[in-house]
């Protein structure tokens, strides 16, 4: 088993060479994930390998169904594969604890889901400190800052309910950043939001994608204008990698 | 759940503290035998044997032994009305239990020689609902033992630590010719009270004492105790019976109500899995909140009982001879399984989901 460390500090791995970042990559390798009901098993995924070397943005897009959510869930070590591997740099994921997984999603990524899920009881700032490693006052000033920067400031301190939809939105995705994270993982971030909202959360993102990686699970093409690499899946197969549409 | 919690704690406390008040009440109303023992003759005589005397007499711990004799006036008790004793003494046997005991007069004077008259403590006056002037006992007495052939009139009030009825001995010994003669002793240093008795006679084995079961009774502190709480001590068992059941059946509603409140927020816990909080991490969050909701649902019920139970002293029980102790130990300990049990039990259920839920079904789901 290998014992890749799991906090920024402590890496010192040898990054394999996939690309021209210079952070750990994210990988998977003959990736399967099936769902048996009874004698009928399913396949969400079916042999997908991929190398997506660090500091990219890339879309994962295909119709309904066609397994681009089980993917990113599976890159990301919030589902693992029944078979193949997914790993981040060495860290592979099926072949750590759960607790490690989790202390890794903790650490080194973040994540933005179609729905915001706010904790009711906490107040956009508070929100954001729980993504922080350390909930400390260096925590809460550079979450302010955050919020700031995504035009969210003055509403620190108001609930979730006080907040609008795609108010909400922004605020996930200054929680995803709070941690520093390597890869930020969105899962159609903005399906639930109009075109104006959608856009300055496809723009939060994009002005981040300068720190690291971005993974964006969509069916929106306009969504991925500035997308690097796209995965194309269809029922579960990998069609193609392809530029972005407005390349 | 936290209301549920609440109202669990004042129904038990309530229970415990109505139960309790049973024994608290006869202990209160004979409370005197803590400071002084009566043997009685057995009913083959009036009068207490010279040489069962003797042997108390000569006891190096006694401090006095008195010869009194006695009649009853009824005061009210939850089982209903029930004699107490007015005991007969000299005036010098009278001022030394009087001092003795830590009692004074506050309001009238002390029996005269010979006269019906008696003097009782202030919550004997209050129970009986009389005042300085009325009879307290005579022939038409309502209920309970007919205490005396000719109207008693309560000719003093006093205060003191323990219910007290006093006459004077003079007045026993001319009117209740009938009525056997008891003796009371007391010890030099109180706390010896409990030795001496049981050395004389041992409420365990009677017959194992210094004087003979055969020739007097011994009404101690100790043989009080063990009759009330044998007599109790059916109703003690059916109480706790009740009570963990009540505690079980709350438990597990509360265990319920407990498992669809965090259902309803199992997308926050979705979240938190997500992001890379661990399970652990997230029972030891529903743990402390459980735990500090159940103490908070507990104090709220310490603090509902305590109130309720204050206005049903005064309102009600007072007057109906029933002690209640609104603060009762024994009843607010009763209530201490409750938050443990209801955590305990909630705990236990939604760990084992946490442990088992899969983040991402939830977050799709939605």
């Amino acid at each position: 088993m290998t014992t890749a460390p799991l906090s920024r500090q402590q890496s010192n791995t040898p990054t394999t060479p996939l690309g021209e970042g210079e952070g750990d990559p994210l990988a998977c390798a003959n990736v399967s994930l099936a769902y048996t009901d009874g004698e009928r098993t399913t396949y969400a995924l079916r042999n997908i390998t991929l190398d997506l070397p660090h500091g990219k943005f890339y879309g994962i897009m295909g119709p309904s169904g066609s397994g681009k959510s089980s993917l990113l869930y599976i890159l990301s070590g919030l589902k693992m594969p029944t078979e193949g591997s997914a790993r981040f740099g060495d860290f592979i994921y099926n072949r750590r604890r759960a607790t490690e997984v989790a202390e890794l999603r903790r650490t080194r990524f973040g994540f933005v889901f179609q729905q915001p899920f706010l904790l009711p009881y906490l107040t956009a700032l508070e929100n954001v400190v729980v993504a922080a490693p350390q909930p400390d006052t260096m925590a809460h000033d550079k979450a302010v800052q955050l919020l700031q920067e995504m035009g969210l400031g003055g509403m620190e301190h108001k609930y979730p309910a006080q907040l609008s939809g795609g108010e909400k939105q922004r605020v996930s995705v200054v929680r995803a950043m709070m941690n520093d994270p390597d890869i930020i993982f969105a899962d159609e971030p903005t399906a639930a939001l109009d075109h104006t909202n959608g856009r300055r959360v496809v723009d939060a993102l994009a002005k981040w994608r300068r720190q690291g990686t971005i993974v964006v699970v969509t069916h929106d093409p306009e969504m991925l204008t500035d997308a690097e690499a796209i995965v194309y899946l269809r029922d579960g197969e990998l069609v193609e990698i392809g530029d972005s549409p407005a390349r | 759940m936290g209301f549920v919690i609440v109202l669990c704690v004042f129904l038990i406390c309530a229970i415990a503290t109505l139960a309790n008040s049973i024994d608290r009440t006869i202990l209160t109303i004979y409370g005197y035998t803590k400071y002084f023992t009566y043997i009685l003759p057995q009913r083959v005589t009036l009068k207490v044997p010279d040489s069962e005397v003797e042997i108390v007499r000569r006891d190096p711990r006694t401090d006095r032994v008195m010869e009194a004799g006695f009649f009853f006036t009824n005061i009210n008790t939850i089982i209903g009305r029930l004699p107490f004793v007015v005991l007969g003494l000299t005036k010098d046997n009278r001022e030394y239990l009087l001092e003795r005991i830590g009692t004074e007069i506050v309001e009238g004077r002390l029996p005269a020689e010979g006269m019906p008259e008696a003097v009782l403590s202030e919550p004997i006056a209050k129970n009986k609902g009389v005042k300085v002037g009325d009879t307290i006992s005579g022939p038409t007495d309502e209920g309970g033992i007919s205490g005396s052939p000719v109207p008693v009139k309560l000719v003093g009030i006093v205060k003191g630590p323990v219910w007290l009825a006093l006459t004077t001995k003079s007045f026993t010994d001319s009117t209740f010719l009938t009525m056997p003669k008891s003796v009371i002793f007391t010890t030099k240093v109180p706390e010896e009270l409990l030795d001496l008795n049981q050395e004389l006679m041992p409420s365990e084995n009677k017959a194992g004492g210094k004087l003979s079961p055969q020739k007097v009774q011994l009404l101690s502190r100790q043989n009080l105790v063990k009759e009330l709480r044998d007599s109790l001590s059916a109703m003690y068992l059916i109480m706790t019976v009740v009570n963990f059941t009540v505690i079980f059946v709350i438990a597990l509603m509360s265990g319920m109500l407990s498992n669809i409140y965090f259902t309803q927020r199992l997308p926050e816990f979705a979240i938190l899995a997500a992001i890379g909080y661990q399970r652990g991490r997230l029972i030891a969050r529903v743990i402390a909140e459980t735990f500090l909701l159940s103490l908070i649902g507990w104090g709220i019920g310490a603090v509902v009982s305590y109130v309720f139970l204050t206005y049903f002293k005064f309102a009600i029980f007072d007057n109906k001879g029933l002690m209640i102790d609104p603060l009762d130990p024994f009843a607010y300990k009763f209530t201490i399984p409750i938050p443990l049990f209801i955590t305990l039990f909630a705990v236990a259920t939604i760990a084992w989901r946490l442990l088992r839920f899969d983040p991402v079904t939830i977050i799709e789901r939605r």
